[in-house]
């Protein structure tokens, strides 16, 4: 079954410079291959030119001046078992990555494809995004950083045409910090029916710097701001907890598809929101 | 276009069309062992070591890996020298209709390569992208139990 039927080349760039050069001059008929999951599961018949980065070093995780450097074709699972993510924010983080998917697709799934597809139910980009990432991409003249909030408030696919995604990096957060993340699905290979990851610095029991994220609702992430500013310097208890389940279930923006209905979305969120602010309070 | 992998030791050079997924390829060349189904990469059955990676081929461009090192479930044992996984999926009942189950070694393969003394809970993670129909997965773990037994020479 040949799926890439109008695909006439490959090219094996030696420089992200190159690549991005590759990208613009091709336009709408090159593609830039990350892990290969998106392009070979969703086939686009107007690709001529696939764009591979395997003689890229873009497979690094480093720690550097107070943040985790993360190649663009690290793969999910190289991202689990790097020791030195192995116990950021009590390694909350990491289980979060291997709740996704399956072992085979997170073998494969790349960090810079995620980004670069940004699909309405990624986990990878709720993830991200809570942990108030960046990224850092080329367009073959120059290196731009950007949060990734503020990338996806863009057009992003429209930036992504003409430059290529190098690295993603996000604060190493100090043990004051808490993250937990929750994801609905009905089995290992499904796409998620709603996410929610959390943020949080706890000083003296009360929630500080609050990020949550809600994706897959079926719209892409979004911050949960009147969530965020319900939550803000508030003590961290019992009754709080039970307060930001409802607030969550009145206020979350989520709605109906073919899959699950908004109301069903909305109570989810909320399930999550208590789960997660419990598994703080067992933290602290 | 050419590519070259390294596939069960041997090097091998193969003519493929630039889209093409390594699934059809390497079916093409004759190595039926791996199963081909979803083209989704959904259920595991067209599982390979790539470079020592359990991957799905069926959403793995051939060009993309050109160059790499592939072993497919004949690269693990044979019927004539089985590798202990092959021999504990035939003797705990892992196996009925066998669609999945190159697949299946491939994923614990890997595992145990990595996680010498898996627990039930790395088994199943293990395999969670490796659907089955037949089995109920129940007698793969055991399988797998059991293979980390044959392996260690405590099988009695």
């Amino acid at each position: 079954m040949l799926k890439l039927k109008e695909v006439k080349e490959c090219l094996y760039p030696s420089s992200i410079e190159e690549a991005a050069r590759i990208l613009r001059e091709k336009g709408d008929k090159a593609k830039v291959v990350g892990g290969g999951l998106h392009i070979s599961a969703f086939p686009n018949p107007l690709i001529e030119t696939l764009i591979f980065l395997n003689k890229i070093d873009l497979n690094y995780i480093l720690i550097k001046e107070g943040f985790f450097h993360v190649g663009a074709l690290v793969s999910i699972t190289e991202l689990t078992e790097n020791n030195g993510l192995k116990g950021f924010l009590r390694g909350n983080v990491t289980n979060s990555f291997c709740s996704i998917a399956s072992e085979l697709l997170r073998n494969q799934i790349s960090m810079g494809g995620s980004i670069a597809q940004r699909e309405p139910y990624s986990d990878v980009a709720t993830i991200l995004l809570t942990l108030n990432s960046k990224v850092i991409f080329h367009n073959g003249n120059i290196e731009e950083t950007v949060p990734l909030e503020e990338l996806y408030t863009k057009n992003f696919r429209l930036i992504l045409k003409e430059s290529v995604i190098k690295e993603i990096i996000f604060p190493n957060y100090d043990n004051s910090y808490h993250f937990g993340m929750g994801r609905f699905v009905r089995n290992a290979t499904d796409i998620p029916l709603l996410n929610v990851a959390i943020l949080s610095k706890i000083e003296v029991n009360k929630l500080k710097n609050i990020r949550i994220f809600i994706g897959a609702r079926p719209a892409p992430a979004y911050g949960f701001k009147t969530l965020e500013d319900f939550l803000k310097d508030k003590e961290l208890s019992e009754g709080l907890i039970k307060s930001a389940r409802e607030f969550t279930k009145e206020n979350v923006e989520a709605e109906n598809d073919m899959r699950i209905n908004k109301d069903c979305r909305k109570q989810i969120a909320g399930v999550f929101v208590e789960k997660i602010l419990t598994e703080f309070s067992k933290e602290v | 276009m050419k590519v070259n992998y390294i596939l069960n030791g041997e090097k091998k050079e193969f003519e493929i069309h630039p889209g093409e997924v390594l699934l059809d390829v390497l079916r093409r060349y004759g190595y039926k062992e791996i199963k081909g189904n979803c083209y989704m990469g959904t259920c595991g059955a067209c599982a390979v070591l790539i470079n020592g990676t359990p991957k799905t081929t069926c959403t793995t461009l051939a060009a993309q890996v050109n160059g790499a090192e592939i072993t497919t479930i004949k690269g693990i044992g044979t019927i004539n020298n089985p590798h202990p996984l092959q021999t504990a999926f035939v003797e705990k009942g892992a196996v009925q209709c066998g669609y999945c189950t190159p697949g299946a070694i491939i994923s614990a393969y890997a595992l145990l390569k990595k996680i010498p003394n898996p627990t039930e809970e790395d088994i199943k993670k293990a395999l969670d992208g490796n659907l089955c129909r037949c089995t109920g997965y129940v007698q793969q773990i055991e399988a797998v139990k059991y293979a980390v037994k044959l392996l260690k020479g405590d099988d009695k």
